[in-house]
């Protein structure tokens, strides 16, 4: 292994910018990362050259740890966007530099730069300043130069970024023939995703400083794993679906997939995507080659070269919901981005207003859904903390957010326009209404037409605590409620009790602690009187807790504490300095209320300073606590 | 765009001439007129008149004097003043604006006041100055040294403030590329910061060097006007027009005139090939 990153962890001021990030590179590998720009992707290659300081985590080049080394003594090579010549040096001066340092003799010194201005195609050119070479040619001299002294590994950090497009395109079949030539192991970080297909052999897609997917370029163009990725290679078209036992359910329509589901699957939502290649079209539905989406009419053909690019709207399908392209607000149709050969379009032309048929080859099920999130507003100040918190929550994974407003529309809807133009950039989707009706009329629709992962309120006085009950009533969504502003947590308590509905809060709480880069510790409390076989129990309980999280990239330990539960949870909580508090919601009673009875009403009395989870778990009725109190708990008096 | 330009030339090409003879008249008024003058004056006797006043003791030893605290005062502003740009370009602290705004208040301080500040902190009967005085030997005011400190004071902006741009500009790249090639810091301030530096730091060095040889407030207060001793060779033209010696005074403005306008052609020059980097 040439370069082996394990659990890189930076924050700057408590932001996070890289998470979690491990990384195995194989000897003369050429790895592409791949992100937007202030994904971190740039700040783990300074991490590794040890230009940038490293919060958590080790660096391993060779086998050998350079954690806490220097630059000096890591022995990479390096290439800055742009250049980073020393400008009072000649180009022979500049490549024989890391040469020097290593005190090599003359002759030598002249026979590799040589050499090496050879190898980038600057033979003879030895003599110049580079203030007389075009930006290309300098980018040469510093790739000759990084590469003088033989480095253990190459970086790139965005090289090509500030050239024309015909000089990237040469560097890069340059670049891609010298790199197979020395065989140095390379990084090379751009945000150009054709170069990082043309580039690599495998790439790793970053964004908000996690490493989401690392794969060959097909693969990851293929088959992603997540909607970032899937969005970001390329054109995707995604709707929201449903697994079955042989394929997807996309609203009324069935497809079979063409890759296999993960097994055991049953009925889950999933993200569906087929590429614009993907698409065929066809005069009539028996022409079609796979099944149908249904009859749409064609709306942009754009000619860009060996291909014709379309774009097709489809009359809305009950049920399906578009993920991307975006469909414009208060467009009632569905949009799609098809692709053909010339050839293809040649045999049937189209134009813009034709009526085609519309199908699709090969479909492919994303395994992770993206997470939805819902924030309530009533445009007063008290909900402000929530929604701070819960946008920057929606920003750090990826979130589809709605924000849903309540109370005067007078005052709210320029409300909304801030939120809107605060929380929008950084967000995947940011959709901000406000309830026409009757507040839990309008939830209760809004929960209705697109199923939510999680919901965020505030329990800050003047609340509503009927929206909290309702929240945990209807819908699937689980519920974060913040008593007060905060910033992200950095360490989470998630309490379990042994059983299904435990397993379902770790995993969800896993779900968002992987985009949060918090890290989490499992409890749980075992009654004074618990056998020596339910302590066994609960602790290997508690142990594959923490495995789960570990596996997802939250780094956890476990704890075990015995005695009353509200009061070791409470004392955990002050002991532990975490920021926030994963429970499971207990039973739910006939009147809904009771939802918040019992020990998790105790607890959340108890806990005013931080942020609550309330982990939904699709198998509830098991849920056992330790129920103490029987009473039903008012929301108001618990936060108090 | 050309119908534009069409309109807009003829009254250029007018107001030109207006404007580039008025610059001219002014030059020659104020710069060249006195300039010729002296040049002229001074150069009535000879050559041979102008060595004849060198060859005075009094006037030898002042230019001498003048030309060595102007060294000394180069050399240890050109260190100082780096590192004071360092400082401000490169550090965040508290008080930075503050101080960076400090750096120039010796362009508006009338240089008489410099003198009598110092005076007032190293006299000998004051406590810093005759503790010196006593412990250590040394002797400020009425000594070289007080020129040295006077015209550290007053030069005290140019080579910061020549410096300050360049290295604000000078990319962290250069030196990140250096690190990971593995220059120690040492080496990377050594062959590539200072490198860039040099001509800035040159042009700062001589241009305050030029400014200290004139020097004449500070001094004739600092220093007094000891011939053979503290009279530098602007003192001393004041002593020789004060005794009506306008020949000598002439003769010595000469020297110096020349002296300064070599170095400004110097950094003239050095800037250029600065801006053709």
């Amino acid at each position: 292994m040439s370069i082996v990153l394990e659990q890189l962890n930076k924050r700057y001021e408590r932001h996070p910018v890289v998470q979690n990030v491990s990384l195995e590179l194989t000897d003369g590998e050429f790895f592409v990362l791949l992100g937007p720009s202030g994904s971190g992707k740039s700040t783990i290659l300074r991490m590794i050259a040890g230009l940038a300081s490293i919060d958590q985590g080790r660096v391993l080049l060779h086998g050998r740890d350079v954690t806490g080394l220097p630059p000096q003594a890591r022995g990479v090579g390096f290439v800055f966007q742009n250049y980073a010549l020393f400008r009072h040096m000649s180009v022979a001066e500049n490549v024989e530099f890391g040469l020097t340092i290593r005190k090599v003799g003359k002759a030598e010194r002249r026979r590799r730069r040589d050499e090496l201005l050879e190898l980038v195609g600057l033979g003879g050119l030895g003599a110049r300043m580079p203030r007389q070479l075009s930006g290309g040619q300098q980018q040469r001299v510093a790739l000759a130069r990084a590469l003088a002294y033989q480095p253990e590994v190459l970086l790139l950090d965005e090289p090509f970024g500030a050239l024309d497009a015909q000089i990237r395109i040469e560097l890069r079949r340059n670049l891609r023939r010298i790199q197979r030539e020395i065989g140095t192991t390379t990084i090379f970080v751009t945000h150009d995703q054709e170069e990082a297909f043309e580039l690599a052999d495998r790439i790793g897609v970053m964004n908000a400083g996690r490493l989401l997917e690392v794969g060959p370029p097909e693969e990851l163009y293929q088959h992603p794993q997540t909607e970032f990725v899937a969005t970001f290679l390329g054109t995707a078209n995604l709707l929201l679906g449903r697994t079955t036992d042989d394929g997807v359910q996309v609203g009324p329509l069935h497809f079979p997939l063409s890759t296999a589901a993960r097994p055991g699957n049953g009925d889950r939502r999933v993200q569906v995507l087929f590429r614009p290649e993907d698409i065929a079209l066809a005069n009539s539905l028996d022409d079609l080659p796979g099944p149908a989406l249904g009859q749409a009419e064609v709306e942009q053909t754009t000619f860009v070269g060996s291909f014709e690019r379309l774009r097709l709207r489809l009359p809305a399908i009950a049920g399906v919901r578009p993920i991307a392209p975006e469909v414009p607000y208060g467009v009632d149709a569905l949009l799609v981005e098809a692709s053909r050969s010339q050839d293809q379009a040649r045999a049937f032309p189209l134009t813009a207003g034709a009526q085609v048929w519309l199908g699709v080859r090969r479909m492919h099920a994303l395994a992770h859904p993206g997470l939805r999130m819902l924030l309530l507003t009533d445009g007063g100040a008290a909900t402000r903390p929530a929604l701070e918190l819960g946008a920057q929550i929606a920003r750090m994974a990826h979130a589809r957010t709605t924000i849903l407003g309540w109370g005067e529309a007078q005052t709210l809807q320029p409300h909304l326009q801030r939120l809107r133009e605060e929380f929008g950039p950084g967000l995947p989707a940011l959709d901000a209404h406000t309830a026409d009706d009757d507040l839990s009329v309008a939830l209760a629709a809004e929960i209705e037409r697109q199923p939510y992962d999680l919901a965020v309120i505030s329990t800050q006085p003047p609340h509503n605590d009927d929206l909290a009950m309702q929240l945990l009533r209807e819908g699937e969504q689980h519920l974060l409620l913040v008593p007060r502003a905060q910033p992200l947590p950095e360490r989470v308590l998630i309490c379990v009790a042994t059983g299904e509905p435990g397993k379902d809060d770790v995993q969800f709480a896993a779900r968002l602690l992987r985009h949060l880069g918090a890290s989490a510790t499992v409890l749980s409390v075992l009654a004074s009187t618990a056998s020596q076989l339910d302590r066994e129990r609960t602790e290997r309980f508690v142990e594959a807790g923490v495995r789960s999280l570990t596996l997802l990239g939250v780094p956890a330990e476990s704890r075990l504490r015995s005695g009353p539960v509200r009061q070791e949870i409470v004392a955990e909580m002050a002991a532990g300095g975490y920021g926030m508090l994963v429970l499971g919601t207990p039973p739910m009673g006939r009147d809904g209320r009771a939802a918040l009875a019992g020990v998790v009403g105790e607890i959340l009395t108890a806990i005013t300073e931080q942020a609550v989870l309330l982990v939904r778990s699709q198998s509830v009725a098991q849920r056992r606590w330790h129920v103490t109190s029987r009473q039903a708990v008012n929301l108001e008096e618990l936060t108090r | 765009m050309t119908q534009q330009a069409l309109r807009f030339k003829p009254a250029r090409a007018g107001s030109d001439w207006g404007v580039r003879a008025a610059a001219f008249t002014y030059l020659t008024v104020m710069l060249i007129l006195p300039l010729a003058i002296i040049v002229q004056d001074g150069l009535r006797g000879g050559i041979g008149s102008i060595v004849q006043v060198l060859a005075q003791p009094v006037a030898w030893n002042a230019l001498l004097l003048s030309l060595w605290t102007a060294a000394v005062m180069a050399a240890i502003n050109a260190v100082m003043g780096t590192l004071t740009a360092f400082v401000l370009v490169r550090y965040q602290f508290p008080g930075k604006a503050l101080l960076n705004a400090l750096v120039d208040l010796p362009f508006a301080i009338p240089t008489l006041v410099t003198g009598v500040m110092l005076v007032v902190l190293y006299g000998p009967q004051r406590a810093l100055g005759a503790w010196l005085n006593q412990n250590l030997g040394i002797k400020i005011i009425f000594a070289p040294p007080g020129i040295i400190l006077a015209l550290l004071f007053i030069t005290f902006p140019f080579v910061t403030r020549a410096v300050q741009p360049v290295l604000a500009a000078l990319d962290r790249d250069q030196e990140e590329a250096a690190a990971t090639m593995g220059a120690s810091r040492l080496m990377i301030l050594r062959r590539v910061v200072l490198p860039a530096l040099a001509m800035p730091l040159a042009t700062g060095a001589l241009l305050s060097f030029a400014r200290a040889i004139g020097e004449f407030g500070a001094i004739v207060i600092v220093a007094g006007n000891i011939p053979l001793r503290t009279q530098t060779a602007a003192v001393f033209v004041y002593g020789e027009i004060e005794s009506a010696n306008q020949r000598a005074a002439t003769a010595m403005s000469v020297v110096m005139l020349l002296i300064a306008f070599s170095l400004v052609v110097l950094v003239d020059y050095l800037q250029r090939g600065r801006n053709d980097a």
